[in-house]
This record gives C-alpha cells, sequence and structure tokens, in this order.
C-alpha cells in the first residue's frame, strides 16, 4: 500500500519522507487463513474500555486521500475508514502485536472458502449488515462495489487487484474487456457478472478468478471489496459521502477544516463481530501544522486528552518526549511494514556499477541521522522486512557497503572506475551534468537532498537536485514524462506476502514501479521469475522463489534499499487502545476509547 | 516637506559661514549622528563579511556544506547546549546534518543582501525614469503611468509571488536561466523589482511634479533646453536626496522579503543557505534546539535595524528641515 506525502505549498509539512508507516506484518499469519469469529481485545492498557465520549484525530492533511471505499489505498485511511464506516468481506483481526495480521470474517461468516485449489473464492454473507439508512448490504452491493474497481477513468488511486485477478477477458493492451458499470453493455457487464455471482439466495458470493490465488482472502480485506449500494453511488462525488455500513456515519465533512463521525443508530453490534465502537464520535481536525500537533499533544490540555495524530511525532520533538519519562505511558516507536528505498530511471541510470558507485558512496548514516537516527528505523537489506517472515532472508549486500552505514569512499570510487570502462555514458553524465534527482520539497527532504549532494560529492558524482511540490510528488515521479534520474519512495505490503510487494515495486505492470526497467537487459529474466513466484501454490516454496528474488534486487540496483522504517507516536493521556495496527501502521482509530 | 530647496537655498543659509557644498553638509551632519555611523559600520562589516565569504570561511576552518555526524547526538540534535557551541563550531550545528551555523550565516548574507542590493538597484532605475517622465511631461503620458501604478500596487504581490515561483522558474530556466537557484533568486528579483518600482516612482513623480514649476527650470525650458537636458541636467541632479533616502530603506525590506519567501519555501533551494531557509528550517526546533532558531533570527534583525537606522541618517543629514535634532 501506499504511503502519502503531506505538504502544502512547500510550507513546513514535513511528513517524514523517509519515514513511512505501515505495519509490521508478523509472518505469523499464513496462508492458510484463521477461521474464527474472534472479538478483538482491548488493548495494551490496563482497564476495561468504556462507551462514550469523542476522540479527536490531529491531521496535517487537507482531507482524507479517499473516503470512497474503492479508491482508499493508504494504510492509515484503511484504517480509520475499514474501523469506522466500511466494512469488507474480510479483515485484519482487531488486536496489538501480531495477533493484528490474523485474517477474520467481516461481512462474511468465514474468511472464505477456495475451490479449484483457490481458482474459484467463495463467502457466505452475514445476516442483519445494514447500511446507515437501515437497508440490508446485499450481496449485489458488494458486487457492485468491486465492479466500480474497473471504472479506470473515476474510480483512481485505488487498489486494482480485482482487475488483475478477476477472470474477465483482457484485451492487446492488457486492459479489462469490462469498462465499469456506468459505461458497461449488456454484454461487457455479463463478463463481470459472470466473475461475480451472488447465489440464488443472496447468501453467498463468489469469485472466480483468471489464475490460483491461494491468499484471495487477503485481499478481500481492501476497501476495495466493500459494498456500495447502486442506488447511492454518485461516481466520483461518491468520494465526499459514501453511504455507511459501519458503527459511524458521517455528520460534516468540510476538507481543510474536518470531518465529524457520529454514531450510526442502524448498526448492530449482533451483525459485526470485530468492531465494538467505544466513542460515541471521532472529530477529524484537518490542515495543522505537524509542529502545532505535537505541541498540542506535548501540552495534553482540554480536549487534546482525547487526541490522536494520524502522521507520528516529527524527528525533531523524539529527544522530547523520549528522553521525559513524563510520557511513557502514552508513546509509543516501532517498526511500520514500510520500505523505503531510492529508484534510478533504469533507462538513463542503464549502469549497474554506477548504481552501486551511489549506493556504496552514499552517506546512509548522515540520512539516517537526519530522520531521527535510530528512530528513523534500520538500514535495509532489501525490499523484503524480516516481518515477512515466510520471504524474508538476509541478503549478500554488494562488496564493500559499509555495515554501519556510513560512506566507503574507496570502493565506490572503484566501481565508477570500473563504470568509465564499462559504460562510459553513463559515466559521464553522472560526474558531469550530473544525475537528476527529483526529490519532494518538504523541509526533510530539503537536509536529506544536502546529504545526497555533499555525499557524493567526494566519490565524484554530481547530484543534480529538483524539488517537486509535495501533493504533486508522486503523480509527477509517476508520470512517463518526468525526466528523472533518480527517485524516492517507500512502500508497504497489502498483506503478508511479498507478492504485494516485489511485483507492485519492480514489474513493469506494477503499481508503483519508479525504475523504468523494462528494457534493463536483467528484465526478462526477472519478469519470468516473478511471474513463477506468483504463481507458486506452496506458501514455503513461494518464499525460497521471493528470497532469490529479493537478492536479484539487491544484485541489479534497479532501486537502493533504504530503510526498513520506524514510527513513533505520542497521544492524549485519556486516549484508551492506542496501538499500532500491525495491518495498516497506523492507529485502529474506530476502537480508540476514552478513558474515564 | 522639499528638500530640492537644499541646492538653490544654499548661499542664503548656509553661505553665510564658510563656503561648502551641500553634500560636504550632508556628511558633516551624517557624521554627527553616532548612531546612524555605527549603523553603517554594521552595514559595510556584513557586507565585507558577505564578499569575502570564503575567505572567512577558510579563515575560520569551516564550509557551510560539510556534515559533521560528531557534533550530534543519536537523536539527530546537536551534542551539546546552545546547538553544540563548540571551538569549532563557533554559533553551533544546524541540527539534522552538523553543518556549521556561522558558516552558513556568512554564505546565507551573500544570498541575502545580493536579492536586497540588485532588486533596489531595478525599482530604482525603473522607478526614477518613469516617475521624472510622468511628472515631467505630465498630461496623457503621466495618467498613462499613474494608472500603470495604481493597478500594480492592488496586486496582492506577496500572494503571486509565491504562487508563480514553480512556473516562472522554468519558464526562466527554459529562456536559459541555469537551472535551480540561479533561476530562483532570478525570479525573486524580478519580481521584486516588478512590484517594487511603484513607491519610487510615485515619490520621483511627485518630485518632479513640485520641481518643474521652479524658476531655473522655466529658465532652462525658456532658454529653449531640450528634453534630455531637461531631465538630466535640471531635474534628476535636485531629486538625488530623496531617491537615496529611498534606496537606503527600501533594501533591509527586500532582504527581509527574501528571507520571507525562503522561509516560506519559495526561495533558495537546497543545499546553499540563505537566512530564510535557516530561519524556515530552525522554527521547528525551537522546543529541542532554541540556539539554531535565536543565531539567524538576530542576525536579520541585527542587519534591517542597521539599515534603517543608516536610512534613517542619510535622510537627516540630506533634508535638514526634517531633522529630529532640530525640530526636538
Amino acid at each position: 500500500m501506499k504511503r502519502r506525502i503531506i505538504g502544502l505549498l512547500g510550507l513546513a509539512l514535513s511528513a517524514s519522507l523517509i519515514a513511512s508507516a505501515c505495519g509490521s506484518d508478523s509472518g505469523s499469519s499464513t496462508d492458510t487463513a484463521v477461521s474464527n469469529d474472534t472479538v478483538a481485545t482491548p488493548g495494551t492498557d490496563a482497564g476495561t474500555p468504556t462507551t462514550g465520549g469523542t476522540i479527536h484525530i490531529l491531521s496535517q492533511l487537507e482531507q482524507i486521500t479517499h473516503l470512497d471505499p474503492q479508491r482508499n489505498y493508504t494504510g492509515s485511511d484503511l484504517a480509520f475508514v475499514g474501523s469506522t464506516m466500511q466494512r469488507a468481506l474480510t479483515s485484519y483481526a482487531y488486536a496489538p502485536g501480531s495477533d493484528g495480521s490474523k485474517l477474520v470474517a467481516d461481512l462474511a461468516t468465514d474468511t472464505g472458502t477456495p475451490t479449484e485449489g483457490g481458482k474459484v473464492w467463495s463467502f457466505t454473507l452475514r445476516d442483519g449488515a445494514t447500511y446507515e439508512d437501515g437497508s440490508a448490504v446485499t450481496c449485489a452491493d458488494i458486487a457492485y462495489g468491486v465492479s466500480r474497481v474497473f471504472a479506470t477513468d473515476i474510480i483512481v488511486d485505488g487498489p486494482t487487484y480485482a482487475i488483475t485477478y478477476l477472470d474477465i477477458p483482457k484485451d492487446a493492451d492488457d486492459n479489462s474487456e469490462y469498462p465499469g458499470p456506468y459505461t458497461a453493455k449488456a454484454d461487457q457487464q455479463a463478463l463481470f457478472d459472470k466473475a461475480v455471482a451472488c447465489s440464488e439466495d443472496g447468501k453467498t458470493i463468489t469469485f472466480t478468478l483468471s489464475r490460483v490465488v491461494s491468499d484471495f482472502n487477503y485481499t478481500t480485506t481492501l476497501l476495495a471489496f466493500s459494498p456500495v449500494p447502486k442506488a447511492k453511488d454518485t461516481g466520483e462525488k461518491y468520494d465526499m459521502a459514501p453511504v455507511s455500513s459501519g458503527p459511524y456515519k458521517i455528520k460534516s465533512y468540510e476538507p481543510g477544516k474536518s470531518l465529524v463521525l457520529v454514531r450510526n443508530e442502524n448498526w448492530s453490534k449482533a451483525s459485526d463481530p470485530i468492531r465494538n465502537a467505544y466513542a460515541d464520535s471521532f472529530v477529524y481536525e484537518f490542515a495543522l501544522d505537524p509542529a502545532v500537533i505535537d505541541e498540542r499533544l506535548i501540552a495534553d490540555a482540554g480536549d487534546d486528552q482525547y487526541a490522536v495524530s494520524d502522521g507520528g511525532l516529527q524527528p525533531e520533538n523524539l529527544q522530547t518526549v523520549f528522553d521525559d519519562e513524563r510520557f511513557k505511558d502514552r508513546r509509543q516507536d516501532d517498526y511500520d511494514p514500510y520500505v523505503s528505498f531510492t529508484a534510478f530511471n533504469a533507462k538513463t541510470v542503464s549502469c549497474v556499477e554506477v548504481r552501486r558507485a551511489v549506493y556504496l558512496g552514499l552517506d546512509r548514516e548522515a540520512l539516517r541521522t537526519a530522520g531521527g537516527g535510530p528512530y528513523t528505523g534500520d538500514f535495509a537489506d532489501g525490499f523484503i522486512k524480516p516481518a515477512l517472515a515466510y520471504d524474508y532472508a538476509p541478503n549478500k549486500m554488494p562488496e564493500g557497503l559499509n555495515a554501519d552505514g556510513t560512506p566507503n569512499v574507496e570502493a565506490a570510487k572503484a566501481a565508477l572506475a570500473e563504470a568509465k570502462t564499462k559504460c562510459p555514458d553513463v559515466y559521464a553524465k553522472a560526474t558531469g551534468e550530473g544525475l537528476k534527482f527529483f526529490h519532494p520539497d518538504t523541509p526533510t527532504w530539503q537536509k536529506n537532498i544536502s546529504i545526497w549532494i555533499e555525499s557524493l560529492k567526494a566519490v565524484g558524482i554530481v547530484i543534480k537536485p529538483t524539488a517537486v511540490e509535495p501533493s504533486k510528488y508522486y503523480p509527477t515521479v509517476q508520470s512517463d514524462e518526468t525526466d528523472y534520474d533518480i527517485a524516492r519512495g517507500a512502500w508497504g505490503p497489502d498483506w503478508p506476502n511479498a507478492s504485494t510487494m516485489i511485483p507492485e515495486l519492480f514489474l513493469t505492470t506494477g503499481g508503483f514501479n519508479l525504475t523504468r526497467n523494462g528494457d534493463d537487459p536483467a528484465y526478462k529474466q526477472f519478469e519470468t521469475d516473478t511471474k513463477a513466484a506468483l504463481a507458486e501454490l506452496d506458501r514455503s516454496a513461494q518464499g525460497t522463489k521471493w528470497k532469490a528474488l529479493n537478492q536479484f534486487l539487491v544484485d541489479q540496483l534497479w532501486s537502493l534499499p533504504g530503510t526498513f522504517l520506524k514510527a513513533q507516536d505520542l497521544w492524549g493521556s485519556k486516549v484508551g487502545n492506542a496501538y499500532r495496527w500491525s495491518s495498516s501502521g497506523s492507529f485502529l482509530f474506530g476502537e480508540l476509547y476514552v478513558k474515564q | 516637506m522639499s528638500n530640492t530647496d537644499l541646492a538653490t537655498r544654499e548661499p542664503q543659509v548656509f553661505g553665510a559661514v564658510e563656503s561648502k557644498s551641500p553634500g560636504r553638509l550632508a556628511w558633516e551632519r551624517f557624521r554627527r549622528d553616532r548612531v546612524a555611523v555605527i549603523a553603517s559600520f554594521v552595514v559595510l562589516f556584513f557586507v565585507c563579511i558577505a564578499l569575502l565569504a570564503p575567505l572567512v570561511c577558510k579563515a575560520l576552518g569551516i564550509n557551510p556544506l560539510t556534515l559533521d555526524r560528531k557534533a550530534l547526538n543519536d537523536y539527530g540534535l546537536p551534542n551539546g547546549p546552545f546547538g553544540a557551541i563548540s571551538r569549532k563550531h563557533l554559533l553551533g550545528v544546524e541540527p539534522g546534518t552538523g553543518r556549521d551555523i556561522l558558516a552558513r550565516l556568512i554564505y546565507g548574507a551573500r544570498v541575502s543582501l545580493l536579492v536586497g542590493f540588485v532588486s533596489t538597484l531595478l525599482t530604482t532605475v525603473i522607478g526614477v525614469v518613469l516617475g521624472i517622465v510622468a511628472g515631467y511631461r505630465r498630461g496623457k503620458i503621466d495618467s498613462i503611468i499613474s494608472r500603470f501604478t495604481d493597478l500594480t500596487l492592488a496586486f496582492p504581490s506577496l500572494l503571486l509571488i509565491i504562487a508563480l515561483t514553480r512556473p516562472f522558474t522554468q519558464r526562466l530556466e527554459s529562456f536559459g536561466v541555469p537551472e535551480g537557484n540561479p533561476a530562483r533568486l532570478t525570479y525573486i528579483v524580478l519580481v521584486l523589482s516588478l512590484f517594487g518600482w511603484v513607491y519610487v516612482a510615485r515619490i520621483v513623480r511627485g518630485q518632479t511634479l513640485a520641481l518643474r514649476e521652479r524658476e531655473f527650470v522655466e529658465a532652462a525650458r525658456a532658454s529653449g533646453a531640450g528634453h534630455w537636458h531637461m531631465v538630466f541636467k535640471e531635474l534628476l541632479p535636485n531629486i538625488w536626496a530623496p531617491i537615496i533616502v529611498i534606496v537606503s530603506l527600501s533594501l533591509p525590506g527586500y532582504v527581509a522579503v527574501e528571507s520571507t519567501l525562503s522561509f516560506l519555501g519559495v526561495g533558495l533551494l537546497p543545499p546553499d543557505a540563505s537566512w530564510g531557509v535557516m530561519l524556515g528550517d530552525s522554527v521547528k526546533y525551537y522546543r529541542a534546539d532554541p540556539a539554531y532558531l535565536f543565531v539567524p533570527g538576530v542576525a536579520l534583525i541585527v542587519l534591517v535595524l542597521a539599515f534603517n537606522v543608516m536610512g534613517d541618517g542619510l535622510r537627516d543629514a540630506l533634508d535638514p528641515k526634517s531633522d529630529r535634532q532640530q525640530l526636538g
């Protein structure tokens, strides 16, 4: 899943962009679903959760990126919207620690039944689930919700696994023949209805996939598999006022100001085994300066005692919070699911020796210090976090790479000398006119880019920075027209399988491939191996394949592994259940309660 | 106020004692204003430091770009009191990177003063030319220039400057201005000049209007002097004093505006330093590292104050009628 970039007109809205957040998916959750209706246990706090009160969420965002379930794809938003307003077929358990990556049923009564070896998945629907207007959630609504994903001109930014997986024919350009519900002709709609079918009694929904997907029931935790009543669908505008199927509904929503949620009286606990809905209401306060958010949480006065932030602590305040025992009951510091990386444009930096020289000569230790030292996270040795236990093995790093992150100028110069003979063009570019580095124009990155420039100067590599307005950063670097040589990003798995990491980051069809590696001589082999890994049914054999691919990526260095990121939070003294939900890397907002 | 009297009445007012040129008189009055003299030395000091930045930094053994991990603790904050002030880093180090604050301050002064001086020069030239033309020609030309002045004044300039930074720097780059900071600085100077000349033009126009009815101008006109002669030999020499005053007072304004823009993130790009960039960055650290906020802030206050005091001193010297000591 994506990590958002936050920023306003280049003002000091420092999303700690080197750091990212989403949750250390424990590898303990496996390919076989845990099929039960476990009610989540309260968090790490002693004491019993109490109902009532208002929880405040302080945010530097202008608005929730997407409230529309089919368009929601950022970790923190998925947790917020999923726990308050949108139910999906399955979910992760609402629990702290590694229990939070266990699969549980939500709108379904079980976590799905695979047939034909995992090519057909059916889910039995739960009785009694209703929308905020009291009408029942039907199988047709879920199918309709999924069909919206195919309207890629309107329903943008969301995960597209439905298009990838469902058994609907694709045209020559790999686009689905089904254009989504808004423009589909009857024969096209029939294609979809064949792939996503409701039983006669409306109790069972069946997905027919184009190939075996052994963990499809993890895919269905994404809110892209949430119901949308067809009569209420307003297309693009649905983003501002979606119909709630969860315990809360929208009372008022003013982007740039606030979002207020109140109880949905038509939600019944009996129909919802996972949500507890302790608080009476939620107030999401937007467009706050991150420094102000930290200051309010540190001061802990008035309503801020009931406040959390959706963005974590700023690096400059870590010492204040973590060196002071006053805060010991309301702070946390742990890993989130994101890995940060720096991607090369493999078309223009088509020389692995130059890429290696950059890696060896870069002062990664200084970058880490600028982000808050050890609080930034650990130096990544690949693109898979150790928390993905099935798929992770330590990689053999390039020779000469200092484990402590300090630059190895000698080794970098040697690699560069190699490049001089092997690929004189790229060598000349890197040492002459310079490599164009597109970075978000945030205070954090203004420092990071200085470290890049200064540390690579010692090797003889020239970095030419281009600052991009933060809110436009990802659209800019994901556009084919942008002529960057280097860009940065962070990515976390959508569920505990490297199939949501490696293909997304490095296949040309992936959702977040910044490396433009399609023409690289090594790409063909990589593509073949990745597709083989995706098709592998045996989970541990698949893990072995991911491990090999992870090592391959470290050898190729289309992208430099950055940091296995950590995140730090501080919350108000009267907030209960404040824990990092491992599947999103954020708070599980809907489960927060007001301590009496 | 009409300091144009200075040149013409000089023999009657001051000539009785000893024959002194108006410039000499102004200089003597300025010299007596001790605060203004001190302020000029401060300004001179900053200008010298900015001009000689590489030499000064070399002599002190510091560099604005060199990273120093050892000066930082594990949180990435300065490893010691007052921003880790030490013999090596006389004003401490920048949090996150460990770069020397003094060196960045010295190099930052270059940017601030460069923007200040160039913008002032451009606004003055444009303002004086348009102001004199409007005041001297009057009639249609005057109303065109004056309406244009009003129009420019009505623009919400700061908002425009911020909003147009990115598209316009890109345009400049496509015109061949070197990418990055040269383009940014060119943009800042251009827009500051574009919006700044009106203040000069208004004052100069007013002065010219008063002046053109005076006897010596009439005399020149009667003897058949051309426009060129009228403007450059008769009018301009007599409005230098107010122009010098405007210049000395608007320069610190531009220094402050450059800092503001950099503070707002539309000024200088990293890794180069400017005072505004430093201030913008340091605000975040007011709790963790207050010394970092203090240093560029004080530098900016001192420089702007020095310029303003010097400007006041100049005005008093060039325009004895408004001299506070005499009025006082």
